[in-house]
């Protein structure tokens, strides 16, 4: 099998291709160890658990983002993923059948090979000041209604690792926008029943920039290695706040 | 190559896993200078990839609620075949409840029973439901929370650093020295306090649940500052892992009602521990496993079935949908419709850095807590739920206790320079000069030595075969080096220098495990298959000297609970 890698010394941009053998249940991340233990150390990427829940090895494999830890090999040619189109399609590799096309995540700037700058998108996550600022401190525990905490998985299972921020063309074009990753975020603080915030949670992110620059391509949903919808989360703030602002009027 | 500023802080926490941060936390409300320093980001910490749980006697669920910390305790002592310190057993134990109360006041969202209240789930080797979890992602949930709390406490942090020793001068912490992996540099650290949470040396295995960055590195940085190494033969080998790539397949799966059946269809169980069946403890359960493939009744020789159809799709989709898409990814297999192929593999290191129950080592000023640190309170075995449980408590004792004596110390930078001119050398001699073994290869043939002859089942003879071999590979390691010589984010650079830590830390674990003479939990000898309380109801030490590292046996703390056979 042929991977087609994209290469940045912090100087020169190029693409090498590599043959490595194939293995049973080989993942794109198992082909990066081998070109890196076998054929050229110096290519370098980022890895951590290799059971796609760390979520540092997010990338574009054949112009997808994903997890490469998650991504077999065998498979990645059958599995498209119908993304609404976005600025990386057109740039740097061409998709080929001769080869499997492994890039950096779009949207976040190169440091070396496949490793992204992740500064801007950690920054965007702090916006919105990530963490429960809670009523009050019970003596135990708040009592939460299981079917509540139900609908929080569905935003606490992100795993930050950036492949929607990767997907998303509002990302590609607009610099400024917080992103599917802090406004679905975002809205699983404003949902949790223990959150003292109320609507100032969604006022953080009613802005330009914020949840109105959504343009529901709902890439981000799509790519999720977990499930996670920003997407929805995003429609049903826009909805709070105009039902908000119609009582204010 | 190197930065000539030392970086200054009061408190340096080394690594950002849940051990780390709560550690950073707390010492955090007292010192205003707290600094975390990680090779990953803290958010791909292996903590992250903990499923099942965190125990505490909360008694939260219907016909537990007479649950106490005395019965965990029990429970705790019992599993670790009578190896953990009492002592520290009762601190972690009562202080349970309280941590899992305040992580949940942070903004964990646990699942919860029908009346809101914290769920509890059964895990093996306890008497009653005591595991508190968010589904199986219990890990995840957890480190994501201490991650936020760290960011509204505005804490600093090193990202991408690899410290490569520490700064000890008249047995008190100066620093340390890190390399900057994305500027290719080294950079001095000066410090009154030091805490390693690391995380253990899982990756020392070719079989492990553990993520790829579980290389022993805390451990070997506090055995060359000459702190001993406790028990580091006891290493737990998981009985559920998928098989080939050995992802965890969590406890709980089995805690929800999952069976194992070999191939012949049975609950096989019931001829090692008829009363607990799939819920004894790991020890247990992942000898059964092996002794079913050597006796012929495991798929291919190698693997049993984790069976969870008959709990049914909404119950799997409800409390292991962690586990369904790990399964339905790595293995192609949906565990709603057809069993899950199992085998043990390498999951957690019980032994680590000796320190007290404040996370004390003997040098003024260095701590460690988590899997890093050996307190002890696993034992011989650790039971499932601890280990989370353990990096909270001790953390945040630690945290407690650096506030307490924190004190501004007058520190001279000439034992900091020193050490960056020697690890610059190392550095430069890696990246520049020539060799003739490859990284890798030295990596692999450690993990196949670690895996074959220190395994679930050991004995003398392979042993030494064992320790001779990798004495081999730590010479060679003289000679290893990289085809590379970029400095900046040169993953190779980092990977061998992980080696060196992994050579170090199993010969550790080779020694103790030869010099143990008798079968305890995790450790079991096929020369001595039973335990012997007489001669070895001791922790075991190795402390590095000139020459050879140095064996020694120290008491357990008992006092609380009779020492008894361990039956399931």
């Amino acid at each position: 099998m042929k991977f087609k890698i994209y290469r940045y010394d912090g100087e020169e941009e190029d693409y090498d291709i590599y043959e490595v053998p194939h293995k049973e249940g080989q993942t794109v991340l198992d082909v990066l160890f081998h070109i890196q233990e076998n054929i050229d150390d110096s290519l370098s990427f980022r890895y951590s658990c290799r059971g796609a829940v760390c979520g540092s090895c997010a990338m574009l494999i054949e112009k997808v983002p994903r997890l490469a830890c998650r991504t077999q090999t065998k498979m990645v040619k059958e599995q498209k993923i119908d993304l609404e189109h976005y600025k990386a399609l057109d740039e740097n590799g061409e998709l080929s059948e001769d080869y499997i096309l492994v890039e950096p995540l779009p949207h976040l700037d190169v440091k070396k090979d496949l490793i992204v700058d992740m500064e801007k998108f950690f920054k965007n996550y702090e916006k919105i000041e990530p963490y429960l600022k809670s009523k009050e401190e019970p003596e135990k525990e708040h009592l939460m209604d299981p079917q509540k905490v139900s609908e929080l998985e569905d935003y606490t299972n992100c795993i930050l690792c950036a492949a929607c921020f990767g997907a998303c063309p509002v990302n590609g074009k607009n610099e400024d926008y917080l992103g599917p990753v802090a406004l679905a975020k975002l809205y699983r603080f404003h949902i949790d029943s223990r959150e003292s915030e109320e609507e100032n949670r969604l006022k953080l992110a009613d802005h330009e920039d914020g949840w109105w620059a959504c343009d529901f391509y709902t890439n981000c949903k799509k790519v999720c290695p977990k499930g996670v919808p920003p997407n929805f989360g995003i429609g049903k703030a826009r909805q709070e706040l105009e039902e908000i602002k119609d009582e204010e009027d | 190559m190197e930065n000539s500023d030392i970086k200054k802080h009061e408190v340096l926490i080394i690594g950002g896993g849940l051990s780390g941060l709560r550690a950073a936390l707390e010492a955090g409300k007292k010192s205003r200078d707290v600094a975390i320093i990680s090779k990953v980001h803290p958010l791909r910490s292996h903590s992250v990839a903990a499923q099942g749980g965190i125990n505490a006697s909360l008694g939260n669920v219907p016909g537990a609620s007479d649950d106490d910390w005395e019965d965990h305790a029990f429970d705790t002592v019992k599993g670790s075949d009578y190896l953990a310190d009492q002592e520290a057993v009762e601190v972690m134990c009562k202080e349970a409840p309280d941590v899992v109360l305040e992580l949940e006041h942070m903004g964990t969202v646990f699942s919860r029973l029908e009346d809101g209240r914290i769920a509890q789930r059964p895990f093996g080797g306890a008497g009653v439901p005591r595991t508190c979890y968010a589904a199986d992602r219990t890990g995840h949930n957890l480190l994501n929370t201490l991650y936020e709390q760290t960011i509204a406490e505005k804490l600093d942090f090193y990202n991408e650093y690899f410290v490569t020793s520490l700064v000890v001068e008249n047995q008190e912490i100066q620093g340390c020295i890190a390399w900057d992996i994305e500027e290719g540099e080294l950079v001095g650290f000066s410090s009154d306090v030091v805490v390693l949470a690391t995380g253990g040396y899982g990756r020392i295995y070719n079989r492990s649940t553990n993520a790829l960055i579980n290389t022993g590195d805390g451990a070997f940085l506090a055995y060359e500052a000459g702190v001993p190494l406790e028990d580091m033969e006891f290493i737990q080998f998981h009985p559920t892992t998928l098989y080939d790539s050995n992802i965890l397949m969590t406890e709980g799966a089995r805690g929800e009602g999952g069976y194992l059946k070999n191939k012949e269809g049975e609950r096989f169980m019931k001829d090692y521990a008829p009363e607990a069946m799939e819920l004894a403890p790991r020890d247990i359960v992942a000898r059964a496993i092996i002794t079913e493939a050597e006796e012929g009744r495991a798929f291919e020789d190698e693997y049993v079935h984790l069976d969870l159809t008959h709990l049914g799709k909404e119950k799997i989709k409800e409390r292991l949908p962690g586990i369904r898409q790990i399964a339905q990814d790595f293995a192609g297999v949906d565990p709603v419709e057809e069993p899950v192929p199992v085998q043990p593999g390498q999951h957690y290191s019980m032994g680590g850095i000796d320190v007290d129950i404040d996370g004390k080592t003997k040098i003024d000023g260095l701590y460690a807590v988590g899997e890093c640190a050996c307190v002890s309170v696993h034992g011989a075995n650790r039971l499932g739920g601890n280990s989370l449980l353990e990096t909270v408590v001790f953390g945040r004792r630690a945290g407690k206790k650096i506030g307490k004596t924190i004190e501004k110390k007058e520190k001279d930078e000439g034992e900091i320079k020193k050490a960056l001119e020697r690890d610059k050398e190392e550095i430069e001699r890696l990246i520049h000069e020539d060799g003739d073994i490859l990284y890798s290869d030295l990596m692999d043939d450690l993990r196949q030595v670690m895996f074959e002859h220190f395994g679930v089942y050991r004995e003398e003879e392979s042993m030494k075969e064992g320790l001779s071999k990798i004495k081999e590979l730590k010479e060679k390691y003289d000679s290893v080096h990289i085809d590379n010589e970029n400095e900046k984010f040169n993953t190779a650079l980092v990977r061998t220098l992980e080696l060196k830590s992994m050579l170090y830390t199993a010969e550790v674990v080779a020694i103790g495990s030869i010099e143990r003479e008798e079968s305890r939990g995790s450790h079991f000898r096929r020369d001595y298959p039973e335990r012997n309380d007489e001669e070895f109801l001791y922790h075991t030490k190795v402390e590095k000297t000139e020459k050879r590292p140095e064996l020694y046996y120290e008491d357990v703390t008992l006092g609380r609970f009779e020492v008894k056979e361990r039956e399931y």
